[in-house]
């Protein structure tokens, strides 16, 4: 009887997992999270290969020419079907819907698109740069020049010396992504840890429960369990996308790059979230109340704010001293190797400095709880906390 | 048997234990006593390595108990709470994993405590969904799961109401007679009278009384209850008598020798009816309030 059969910590963690996934909101909210992201790309996919049709009529020679140029340069999405009817039978079509519109030419020079009850947006910028080119050309031929030797958009080209804007934008979202599921993350699995020991606290239950096991243990299972369960939400979130994203009829660039870094971006987080853990454990030792947590929990909030934000906007040298500090080097470094510039040895260093911090973190969330959650009566400072005796 | 030798404890220099020494022995059951803030709790906690004694010796049957966890001993704090929104049988089957039994054995076990406190329809319920007096059944639940070596409760009658009490008597009794060394502390001293063997009393960190309850009363009872026919006031001046206690016909005293009892008697007689000449039999609670006061 004496004998355990399965360590201390292995059965806080299996609690901790058991609780969690029997917990409703828990559930739902990751199903919902699952169903937002398939939901985003699939809706990004559709929208990127749905083409718009217009029908559009002339109704004189002018019209033709501006609308088949605009047929000729519109673009992968848009269709344009032309043809030439007389000004009778184009608005009788118009009206019963079988066009989307009429062009017709006025005097001097100016058109009339014509809608039956409104005219798309997409019709009229194209029709409305093509008519631009047709009037254009017209007057260059009079004037006896050719319009190919107009200074026109190719006259500046713009290139990167670093990547390309298509790769630039791709970070962007990336980085906001990282960002935004490191932040969500840390909050619905780090308050728990939190929140569990003040319950055990608050309730003296950690009394019973250290009178039959070292509480190091406790601590350990109590953050194994929420790393756990943290790191299987976020896996499960980034398969699911990524999958997503290689089923999609849309080509998403990239997608080599971004499933290699999110495997980075999964070690990261595992040591960012577990120094994070042991601050969690540190705080909820100290408070007597859950509503001491929500005075004591806001630098760490605040923290976490700024990792989102730093993931979101920081450039640069910021960016590279942020890929090297602790807790925010788990987005910033991921961040930094989507660019494909960084050399391996970078994040294997940073890796190494935060699993450094996580150790002294863990070591003092475990002095401090030792310490504190022992103690009665009102919230304790960390000076307070560090003079109380075992 | 378990034994405190000379434990000492300060908080922030204050001395709470000054040099606690006592035992709880085996097949007993040991009542501590003592007011609030007298250490009881510390004395407690010191006992299940919840907190360190900074001088002194414990010992299980002659062996230090040198680990910070005691895995086969019961415990019960002073104030309760197990997890309030768990149902009651996942609670015990985790607290007796912890303890070291397998999930089945826990199971059984917590379904046997349960159904012996007239719980087992409750099994599945919230533990925040039961009365207080229901929760504390639990609570002792907890402690007994893994079938403890020692047994120590803080304040295991409060809050209960009496029938409950007895039930908890009898619990307790039952785990003295088998031979577990079981220490409990209470205010309620008449409910140490019927139930303690042995008794502990604390004042301010320090052991006024060790010793089991019947010597205790034997220490005590050299004392006399006597009712007379008439005015018993002429024992005021009798020598060989203390007069204790004395109203009318009745009288507590304590006499030099039995001797000085015995002629007292022939002497009472001689002056008309004696309707009780008995050995007082202390009440725990009242030996309580000698031995403090």
């Amino acid at each position: 009887m004496n004998t355990l059969a399965t360590p201390a910590w292995l059965i806080v963690t299996l609690r901790e997992v058991e609780t969690k996934l029997r917990d409703k909101a828990f559930i739902i909210s990751t199903l919902v999270t699952l169903l937002l992201i398939i939901g985003s790309i699939a809706v990004t996919g559709f929208l990127a290969t749905r083409t718009t049709q217009f029908s559009v009529a002339a109704t004189d020679q002018a019209s033709l020419t501006v609308l088949n140029q605009a047929a000729s340069d519109a673009e992968d999405q848009l269709k344009i079907n032309v043809e030439q009817l007389p000004a009778d039978d184009a608005t009788a079509q118009l009206d019963v819907g079988e066009l989307d519109a009429t062009l017709s030419q006025g005097p001097a020079n100016k058109f009339t698109l014509t809608g039956s009850d409104e005219v798309p947006d997409k019709l009229h910028g194209a029709l409305r740069e093509a008519t631009e080119k047709v009037l254009t050309a017209r007057l260059l031929t009079s004037a006896g020049l050719n319009a190919d030797q107009l200074p026109g958009d190719g006259a500046l080209t713009v290139t990167q010396m670093h990547g390309d804007a298509e790769r630039a934008s791709m970070i962007k979202a990336m980085a906001f992504l990282f960002s935004f599921l490191f932040y969500m993350s840390a909050l619905i699995f780090g308050m728990p840890i939190a929140n569990s020991v003040i319950e055990e606290k608050q309730n003296r239950v950690v009394e019973i429960l250290a009178g039959a096991i070292n509480l190091r243990q406790l601590l350990a299972g109590k953050i194994l369990g929420n790393v756990i369960l943290a790191l299987a939400q976020l896996l499960l979130f980034l398969s699911v996308g990524l999958f997503a994203a290689y089923l999609s009829p849309v080509q998403i660039p990239f997608l080599g790059v971004v499933s290699q870094v999110a495997g980075w971006f999964v070690a990261f987080f595992l040591v960012g979230f577990l120094v994070l853990a042991g601050i969690w454990a540190t705080l909820g030792a100290l408070a007597s109340r859950t509503e001491d947590l929500q005075q004591s929990s806001g630098p760490v909030v605040g923290v976490l704010m700024a990792v989102l934000f730093i993931g979101i906007y920081a450039k640069d040298g910021f960016l590279v001293i942020a890929s090297y500090v602790p807790i925010v080097s788990s987005v910033a470094m991921p961040i930094r190797l989507l660019g494909g510039e960084v050399s391996l040895v970078e994040p294997l260093i940073s890796l190494a400095l935060t699993l450094a911090t996580c150790w002294f973190t863990i070591l003092f969330a475990e002095r401090i709880y030792r310490r504190a959650v022992m103690h009665t009566g009102g919230a304790l400072t960390l000076r307070k906390a560090l003079k109380l005796e075992l | 048997m378990l034994e405190l030798q000379q434990i000492t404890r300060s908080f922030a220099g204050t001395k709470v234990l000054d040099e606690v020494s006592f035992t709880v022995p085996r097949g007993a059951l040991t009542g501590f006593v003592g007011a609030n803030g007298a250490g009881k709790t510390t004395t407690m906690r010191i006992i299940m390595g919840l907190l360190n004694a900074h001088g002194g010796r414990l010992t299980l049957d002659g062996a230090a108990l040198d680990a910070p966890t005691r895995p086969n001993f019961g415990y019960m704090p002073e104030e309760r709470g197990l997890y309030p929104k768990q149902p009651v049988i996942d609670q015990l089957i985790y607290l007796g994993q912890l303890h070291g039994l397998a999930r089945g054995t826990a199971r059984t076990r917590a379904m046997d405590l349960l159904a012996r406190f007239g719980l087992a329809d409750r099994a599945k319920s919230r533990l925040e969904a039961l009365s207080l007096g229901n929760q504390q059944r639990v609570q002792v639940a907890a402690a007994l799961l893994h079938e403890p070596d020692v047994l120590v409760l803080d304040e295991p009658f409060s809050g209960l109401d009496p029938l409950a009490v007895d039930a908890m008597s009898s619990i307790l009794r039952d785990y003295a007679a088998r031979g577990v060394p079981v220490l409990f502390s209470s205010h309620q001293l008449d409910l140490l009278d019927t139930l303690v063997d042995h008794l502990v009393i604390i004042q301010e960190g320090k052991i006024l009384a060790n010793a089991p309850a019947s010597e205790l009363r034997t220490a005590q009872a050299s004392r006399h209850r006597l009712a007379l026919g008439a005015d018993a006031g002429w024992l005021r001046t009798e020598p060989g008598v203390e007069v204790i206690d004395l109203s009318g016909e009745h009288a507590l005293v304590s006499f030099g020798t039995p001797a000085d009892g015995q002629r007292v008697l022939a002497h009472a007689l001689s002056r008309g009816t004696v309707t009780q000449f008995a050995l007082h039999r202390p009440a725990l609670a009242d030996i309580y309030r000698e031995i403090i006061a």
